[in-house]
């Protein structure tokens, strides 16, 4: 009889080799269209006009897994700052993925490239504020992943989505949904998702000012980063859980979670992160009172972003200064540094709007009416004209 | 182990002896712990390993990664496939006294062993551990990976399909007869 006794010792369950061929058949075949398609995808766009992208769906040598990575990895990097774009090629990778043969790769893997193209077109609409045909798009990357070995998958496409649902405030079926996902990617061992899904749950309670809550959400995720050695995401969630302590007025956990956010953005060489830290950490001090030192914290920021040369920034800080100075009743100081500030945006030859608008914050100075609304207009103009240089300054 | 950073550089025998490495154990947890049919799992696992090959590179812990797969996919082949109906489950959880001392009361040790071989494998191993190797209740739930209750219960279908298909055959010889 013992012959007949299945053993369930690893090493004695012999795998069918059909299978073992068509897994290894497959690892190697997905191996080398990655590595030819890197530069075959990035030629096709560099030399096709941005209109014509459509028409690569056909050309024979993008049609593989490769490039559906590659441009995946495309869609990814245009998101934030060409989501237009980025929605053109993720079109582009569906449409590809869409027309592939059924019997070119195995379900599995086919199902994987469908899902994960429609998941990015999703992405991209939900950039461009199409939220309905993002959710549509999640639909078809869901309706894809029909096998039950494709979990994390599932949970990578629902992790978007989970990203949509809060963009339409839909925030309790978000957040079950990121806690469903984030099981997943722990089971998985895929800690830098899983703690993706921890900041999004997270920064939709602060947004939804549950801030304790979101403080509580934000803290244990710190130890994953740790144990990760992700020290990027660890500086962020430093900065995350000092506004949390800030808005639930726990000034010395502020102070902590801050000051370590500033250092690791430091060691890691993100300056501009580590300067951008130390100015909202003064701010929220002032705006909690501790006024002495938020503006020391506020000067050593404005230092650090002058010491860069980043005058636009400097100034920005300096506004935030200025205003700190009339909340604690030196109106000399922040008469002083307005005029500081004018004379260095115009040294720079910043945008002429931005110093039209110093002029103004300078002539209520000088006509006695400047008030911190004065100067939070003034300072919100300036911020404003990054994004958009044109705009027309509006006095109050 | 494999460590999946390198996944790039690996070539075809490399590609094989991960499969070897990681199939039985993957089958295996996929059998005792969410009780699949011994095929379906083996496809469960043929199609994590598959999965596993979209993003290898960012699969850090490999053990991890298959573990958290199969227990998922195995999940997920019950609530798809629905074959263990709330009746069903509970007629296997229900334990009948009188099937516990089947395997005793069996003539002799020849009855026992035609018996059990007429069993599907995964029964004559809980069979062989709990009478053969003489394994406690709560031993044999640590050995398969389930609750005590659920090793019990487990026992007695085991025990009941020994019973029905031992008479079965009784009944064939005597036809022959």
């Amino acid at each position: 009889m013992s012959d007949k006794v299945v053993s369930f010792e690893r090493a004695q369950r012999r795998p069918d080799p059909a299978r073992v061929q068509e897994f290894a058949e497959t690892a190697r075949r997905l191996q080398r269209e990655r590595l030819e398609s890197a530069d075959v995808v990035a030629r096709a766009l560099r030399e096709t006009p941005r209109e014509e992208w459509p028409r690569l769906a056909t050309r024979p040598d993008l049609r593989n897994s490769g490039a559906l990575n590659r441009l995946e990895a495309e869609v990814s990097a245009r998101l934030e700052k060409e989501p237009q774009e980025a929605l053109l090629l993720s079109d582009l990778a569906a449409s590809i993925a869409e027309t592939l043969p059924p019997d070119s790769y195995p379900a599995v893997v086919l199902a994987q490239l469908r899902a994960h193209a429609w998941k990015d077109r999703a992405q991209a609409l939900a950039y461009i504020g199409r939220y309905p045909e993002a959710l549509e798009a999640l639909d078809r990357a869901e309706s894809r992943l029909s096998f039950g070995s494709l979990t994390h998958d599932r949970a990578i496409v629902r992790y978007v989505r989970a990203l949509t649902l809060q963009k339409v405030n839909r925030f309790e079926e978000s957040r079950e949904m990121l806690a469903e996902c984030s099981q997943v990617f722990r089971d998985h061992g895929d800690d830098r998702r899983y703690l993706y899904c921890g900041v999004a749950e997270g920064i939709q309670l602060y947004r939804q000012r549950r801030f304790r809550q979101a403080y509580d959400v934000f803290l244990p995720l710190l130890e994953v980063a740790r144990q990760s050695g992700d020290l990027e995401t660890e500086a962020r969630l430093q900065n995350n859980l000092g506004h949390c302590a800030a808005e639930i007025d726990d000034v010395s956990a502020a102070n902590m979670h801050l000051s370590q956010s500033i250092a690791a953005f430091t060691e890691l060489g993100k300056t501009f992160e580590a300067m951008r830290t130390e100015m909202t950490f003064g701010r929220l001090l002032v705006t909690r009172g501790a006024i002495a030192m938020g503006i020391q914290r506020l000067h050593d920021a404005r230092r650090s972003f002058l010491m860069h040369d980043m005058v636009e920034d400097a100034g920005i800080c300096g506004l935030e200064l200025v205003e700190a100075y009339l909340v604690s009743e030196s109106p000399g100081e922040a008469i002083r540094l307005a005029r500081e500030i004018a004379q260095q945006f115009l040294n720079a030859g910043l945008n002429e709007r931005a110093l039209l608008a110093l002029g103004y914050l300078n002539q209520t100075f000088s006509d006695r009416s400047a008030s911190i609304e004065t100067v939070r207009h003034v300072r919100g103009y300036i911020d404003a004209l990054r994004e958009d240089p044109t705009r027309e300054f509006v006095a109050l | 182990m494999v460590t999946t950073g390198s996944a790039p550089e690996l070539d075809e025998r490399q590609f094989e002896a991960l499969y070897h490495e990681h199939f039985g154990f993957l089958v295996a947890v996929a059998i005792q712990k969410f009780r699949v049919p011994e095929s379906d799992a083996e496809t469960l696992a043929h199609e994590v390993f598959l999965s596993y090959l979209k993003d290898p590179a960012h699969v850090r812990d490999l053990n991890r990664w298959l573990l958290g797969a199969i227990c998922h996919a195995s999940r997920y082949y019950w609530r798809v496939n629905n074959r263990l109906s709330r009746e069903a489950a509970e007629e296997i959880e229900r334990i009948d006294p009188s099937t516990i001392n089947i395997l005793e009361s069996l003539p002799n040790q020849i009855a026992a062993r035609e018996a059990l071989e007429c069993l599907s494998p995964r029964y004559q191993e809980i069979l062989r551990l709990r009478f053969f190797e003489g394994l406690s209740v709560p031993e044999l739930a640590a050995r398969l990976g389930v609750k005590k209750k659920y090793a019990a219960k487990l026992l007695t279908k085991c025990l009941r399909r020994a019973e029905t298909l031992y008479e079965r055959k009784g009944r064939r010889r005597l036809r022959r007869r």
